[in-house]
């Protein structure tokens, strides 16, 4: 574990598109971030899986560098952020928000599969840079924000939150 | 500049309760994306957005306050929620570059 007292930053901006796409078979969802031009809208079978295009938004992937050692958190698994809603108390993310004060708010880190099939979700260490990162923006206000991996969720398709994300603006369908 | 001096300076409408914060900048932009690496602590930001996930960018990004131009006016959720971080909901009926010219002229960049 690092010493360091992080001076997170924003590097390696990139912009693109979320693609969103939703199997057919399974009604799992998955995403991915695409720097084309037009984002690919292809349908695909790929395992079990037949997955076919749902919508796409225009987005900014970045990774975290921290000035005072020079660590780089590589942030390409998170896919996007939710302010979670969630109240239910089965779920992991809900019973947060729940123990929560007025003063802090909970942000889920999207991976790119809902399904979470094959173990993978947002890195610890992007968890925790990413916490630290915004937490530096805000607590001299007295205020908090709790970021968690969206693993935690019961079902991150069905979780009530506000994504953050560029939606509508630019869908081809 | 307090927010407050801002408002009664500029004919803002208030819309919410809100923390009365110095101001340090101005940021222009009608998406979330953007306002989340670009926008600065304590700036105010301009845009015609009044979506929910305005609030939630703009929480991670201690922005100070939100104008929304053209008049228009966000939902109750919206409302609340900005209200819950403290961030001060204003509208005005100018269009942006016309509320962008006020805030120069008042020394804000």
């Amino acid at each position: 574990m690092s010493d360091c007292r992080h001076e997170w930053a924003m590097c390696n901006l990139r912009s693109g598109y979320l693609v969103v796409e939703g199997c057919w078979e399974c009604g799992g969802r998955s995403s991915f971030f695409s720097a084309e031009p037009v984002p690919p809208i292809d349908e695909y079978r790929e395992g079990r899986h037949f997955w076919m295009y749902r919508g796409s938004f225009q987005t900014v992937k970045f990774d975290l560098k921290c000035h005072a050692c020079g660590t780089i958190v590589n942030l390409d698994d998170v896919n996007g952020l939710m302010l979670s809603d969630c109240t239910d108390h089965d779920c992991q993310v809900g019973a947060l928000v729940n123990q929560q004060g007025a003063d802090t708010l909970v942000y889920v880190a999207l991976c790119a599969d809902s399904t979470h099939a094959q173990g993978k979700c947002v890195s610890s260490a992007g968890i925790e840079a990413l916490s630290q990162y915004f937490n530096k923006n805000i607590e001299a206000l007295g205020r908090k924000v709790l970021v968690v991996p969206c693993k935690l969720c019961n079902s991150i398709d069905k979780c009530r939150g506000t994504v953050i994300a560029d939606v509508g603006l630019t869908d081809i369908q | 500049m307090k927010i407050s001096e801002l408002v009664e300076k500029t004919g803002l409408k208030t819309i919410n309760d809100y923390k009365d914060r110095e101001v340090e900048s101005v940021y222009i932009s009608d998406m979330v994306s953007d306002i989340i690496t670009s926008a600065k602590r304590n700036s105010i930001l301009i845009t015609l957005q009044t979506h929910k996930s305005l609030i939630a960018a703009a929480n991670l990004v201690a922005a100070a306050m939100i104008v929304i131009v053209k008049g228009r006016r966000p939902n109750d959720d919206v409302v609340e929620l900005a209200t819950k971080t403290g961030i001060g909901l204003f509208t005005s009926d100018l269009d942006t570059w016309t509320f962008a010219k006020k805030l120069t002229k008042l020394g804000l960049e």
